[in-house]
């Protein structure tokens, strides 16, 4: 049996700056098979610019951003997910970094739960072009 | 009378400069060369705006001759110069094709190639991101029984 230890090298840090000045309006989801780029957010870009990706994601998905360029695919990628889904917005981080998201003001996980407000990440990229 | 009405002669160029380039500067300075040769000076962006519209302008008919093809496949052989394009199938094409269209009749209206410019940014942005083949499934994927988890804010990972 290990032996318990309080010292927890890998327990999250808080976010630098104190909590968002503001309570989310948007629980914020990400597609599973891009959560490990998540987890690089802040290394890759700086901790700044990835908590104002956060706050423009959890604050005012879907309205210009004055630090970032926001695109709205076109074709099939710009399609809303489902109904009640916004179109896919292409936010550039970065000159390397981007992330598609889709807003729903709505989402219920379940026929039976509550609606609320989510942001999906579809995807989150590093690549530079 | 407008700038262009004037046709300055090539003796023009040292005695009335100063009209010349104000003509230029104003839309368009006509002058006629001694063998008869008509030039014309315009803004430097009022001539790149002609020559972006006649650039894409083609492009619009190129496409649009391609999809009229039932045989079209969107490939590097088959679109060229559009290479970028290969990602999108013929549907999306289409909506392309209608979109820029649009585009060009409005930055020729506006005299601005911002709508054209903003056109192409979006379509050249879906294009990398379809690129990918992990995006392309998530992006083309309709429904909402994607994979999805939830997350936290971004945070800095502590040195080990």
């Amino acid at each position: 049996m290990t032996p318990h230890s309080a010292y927890q090298p890998y327990e999250p840090a808080r976010r630098p700056g104190g909590r968002p000045e503001e309570i989310p309006a948007f629980r914020i989801l990400i597609h599973r098979q891009f959560k490990h780029h998540y987890a690089e957010l802040a290394s890759r870009v700086g901790i700044q610019q990835a908590q104002q990706f956060w706050d423009h994601i959890s604050q005012t998905p879907g309205k210009p951003s004055p630090v970032a360029s926001i695109t709205i695919l076109r074709g099939k990628a710009g399609k809303p997910l489902a109904d009640g889904w916004s179109r896919t917005h292409h936010y550039e981080l970065t000159g390397a970094a981007r992330a598609d998201y889709q807003y729903c003001h709505d989402y219920r996980t379940s026929n039976e739960g509550d609606p609320h407000p989510v942001v999906a990440i579809l995807t989150l990229n590093y690549s530079s072009h | 009378m407008s700038s262009g009405d004037v046709i300055f002669q090539s003796t023009d160029l040292a005695q009335r400069r100063t009209e010349f380039l104000e003509a230029a500067r104003s839309g368009m300075a006509r002058l006629r060369d001694k063998d008869g040769t008509s030039l014309v000076m315009v803004p430097e962006s009022h001539l790149q705006l002609l020559l972006e519209l006649r650039k894409w302008s083609s492009v619009s008919t190129r496409l649009e001759r391609y999809l009229s093809r039932p045989d079209f496949k969107p490939t590097v052989q088959s679109l060229g110069d559009l290479a970028w394009l290969r990602v999108f199938d013929c549907e999306d094409l289409r909506e392309f094709a209608d979109e820029l269209n649009d585009a060009i009749i409005a930055a020729d209206s506006d005299n601005d190639l911002a709508v054209l410019e903003q056109c192409l940014h979006a379509w050249k942005a879906t294009a990398r991101q379809l690129e990918d083949p992990l995006r392309r499934s998530v992006l083309l994927t309709r429904g909402i029984a994607l994979d999805l988890v939830e997350i936290d804010p971004p945070s800095v990972s502590p040195e080990v």
